[in-house]
């Protein structure tokens, strides 16, 4: 089947998402190839398993919408029956205009797909990842919209042959571009993370958490309640609407679970979770859970690690 | 200014989600989504500060209109809605047809979201709808701040940016993106008597299909039977030993 991924870049380099999906799209043979959408001046993103095509955007103008009316012609020319992009705002943005260019409905939080006969059926997390929703698509095209750490990312050696195509500005100028900074661990590549909730109570608190990171290697995340307090920055944040991670060892501290943190988390390996309320649903997923006061445990742990 | 904001009634997130042939089932009480007090907070402060005629367009069973009257409790000025047996389990496509259908019948030249739905998730109608409008999207709108002009500040992969809104376009904003207004008692009487009108879909020009198809729903058996220990001061060595034992230290 003819395939088509919307491709992403991070630092440069594919980002992981495209990596995974392009893992997926070789695994059931497809005939695939890359369109990556970015505003970096020298990505390294050409591929020795697949065409790449770069579309090159510039960062001071909001064209995303120019961005899709290139790829539906790419889509059309090339006669793609499969377009699949990783849930991230820019493929969110693109997957949906595309659908209404194609007239074809997009499948969202898609964790695993698969084509048969000329079909393609789906599997998607639904209820914070309570539930499977499976479907089958029936219109010519298919768009899907993966859900990060579905699959194993392809290994892939990067090259500088790709073809390259700039994209028109729109009249909408981008100003004040702010760009968080990132130190330690990543969130999305650590073996250890440890997530703060409103059960740390306080922001000056989460300068616990920063010790036992240090100590332990490990990544800081939060719960969407704590981001939207001010307590972190946004890419910090584990969840349906922030990152997904997959650490050997997650220690939740004062997070109750809500189902929109679970999604972001419950494929940790190892979950350790502190929290006062015994009935937290955090603790449905724990492996080892501690009922009892973050704010008095880990200093404890501090001290004695 | 004319403002569209978009309100969807869901069933009350305090009670377990049901389906009914892979489409939720909806009780004739639903509630305004939380997500959406986020976009029409933006609508009413633009309202303020332009004097905006603020319509609230909605599309689903309405059943007892709850989360409609919730909408204009807020402080919008009148609600459009299409109930439709034809729109059961509408696609995100459709829906996006359908409220993109009731924009421009309001000639609305800013149409307001919530970046995705509490109970589909799915967090492609907004930019679905600008396309359909020939708008362009500022999608992920988590600040704004209005002037004589107005700057939205838009959540990116790596940070933020900032735009000034042009005269006509697509908004969603995010959670948290500004603080909802709570309605006091005289807000909630002056909704009562706010027009709520029901579209026909046949006055609507709707070409999307239903392309995918329910195949089955699963439970994820998510709960793990770990170990549960209250804390007496020394659960902490519990943690530490399991932290030896898993090789972190």
């Amino acid at each position: 089947m003819k395939t088509l991924i919307i491709g992403e870049i991070i630092n440069n380099n594919l980002s992981s998402g495209t990596l995974e999906i392009l893992g997926k799209a070789k695994s059931l043979d497809l005939d695939v190839q890359v369109v990556t959408i970015g505003s970096d001046e020298n990505p390294s993103i050409g591929l020795d398993l697949c065409k790449q095509t770069y579309l090159k955007r510039q960062n001071n103008s909001l064209n995303l919408s120019k961005a899709a009316t290139k790829i539906s012609e790419i889509i059309k020319n090339e006669e793609i029956s499969l377009i699949l992009g990783s849930s991230t705002y820019m493929c969110r943005d693109l997957i949906s205009f595309l659908s209404v260019d194609l007239n074809s409905s997009p499948v969202s939080n898609v964790i695993d797909f698969d084509v048969a006969s000329g079909n393609v059926s789906t599997v998607n997390s639904i209820n914070g990842g309570e539930s499977l929703y499976k479907t089958k698509i029936n219109s010519d095209q298919a768009l899907l919209l993966i859900r990060p750490k579905a699959f194993d990312p392809v290994e892939v050696n990067f090259n500088d042959d790709f073809e390259s195509i700039d994209l028109d500005s729109s009249d909408l100028e981008v100003f004040d571009i702010f760009i968080e900074e990132k130190s330690g661990p990543q969130l999305e590549d650590s073996k250890v993370v440890i997530s703060a909730g409103r059960g740390m109570v306080d922001k000056e608190n989460l300068e616990l958490i920063e010790t036992l990171a240090s100590k332990l290697n490990a990544a800081i995340g939060g719960t969407r309640a704590i981001v939207d307090a001010g307590w972190m920055p946004y890419s910090q944040q584990v969840g349906q609407t922030g990152k997904t991670v997959k650490p050997d060892v997650y220690i939740a501290c004062g997070i109750s679970g809500a189902t929109q943190h679970q999604v972001g988390m419950k494929d940790s390996k190892f979950v350790i979770a502190i929290n006062k309320d015994e009935e937290a649903p955090i603790f449905q997923l724990a492996d080892l859970g501690i009922v009892g006061d973050t704010l008095s445990v880990i200093p404890k742990l501090n001290d004695n690690i | 200014m004319k403002i569209a904001v978009c309100a969807k009634q869901i069933p009350d997130p305090a009670n377990e989600v049901t389906y009914s042939n892979g489409t939720i089932e909806r009780p004739e009480e639903q509630v305004l989504d939380d997500t959406d007090r986020y976009g029409i907070e933006v609508a009413l402060q633009l309202k303020e500060k332009f004097d905006a005629e603020v319509t609230i367009i909605s599309m689903g069973p309405s059943g007892t209109q709850k989360g409609l009257q919730q909408a204009l409790q807020m402080g919008a000025d009148k609600a459009v809605f299409v109930d439709d047996e034809s729109l059961k389990g509408a696609n995100s496509l459709m829906t996006a047809n359908v409220l993109s259908e009731l924009a421009k019948s309001l000639s609305a030249d800013i149409v307001i979201f919530g970046t995705e739905s509490t109970d589909g998730y799915s967090g492609t109608v907004p930019q679905q709808v600008s396309r359909y409008l020939d708008l362009e999207c500022i999608s992920y709108v988590k600040a704004v701040e209005i002037n004589d002009n107005v700057t939205l500040t838009r959540q990116t992969v790596e940070g933020s940016e900032k735009l000034n809104m042009p005269e006509k376009c697509v908004i969603s904003v995010t959670a948290g993106g500004v603080e909802p207004r709570y309605p006091n008692f005289k807000d909630i009487m002056a909704a009562k008597s706010k027009p709520i009108e029901q579209v026909s879909i046949s006055d609507l020009t709707i070409n999307t299909t239903q392309n995918l198809e329910f195949i089955d729903i699963e439970t994820v058996e998510n709960s793990k039977s770990g170990e549960k220990i209250i804390d007496e001061g020394e659960a902490y060595q519990e943690i530490v030993n399991k932290l030896k034992e898993l090789k972190v230290i």
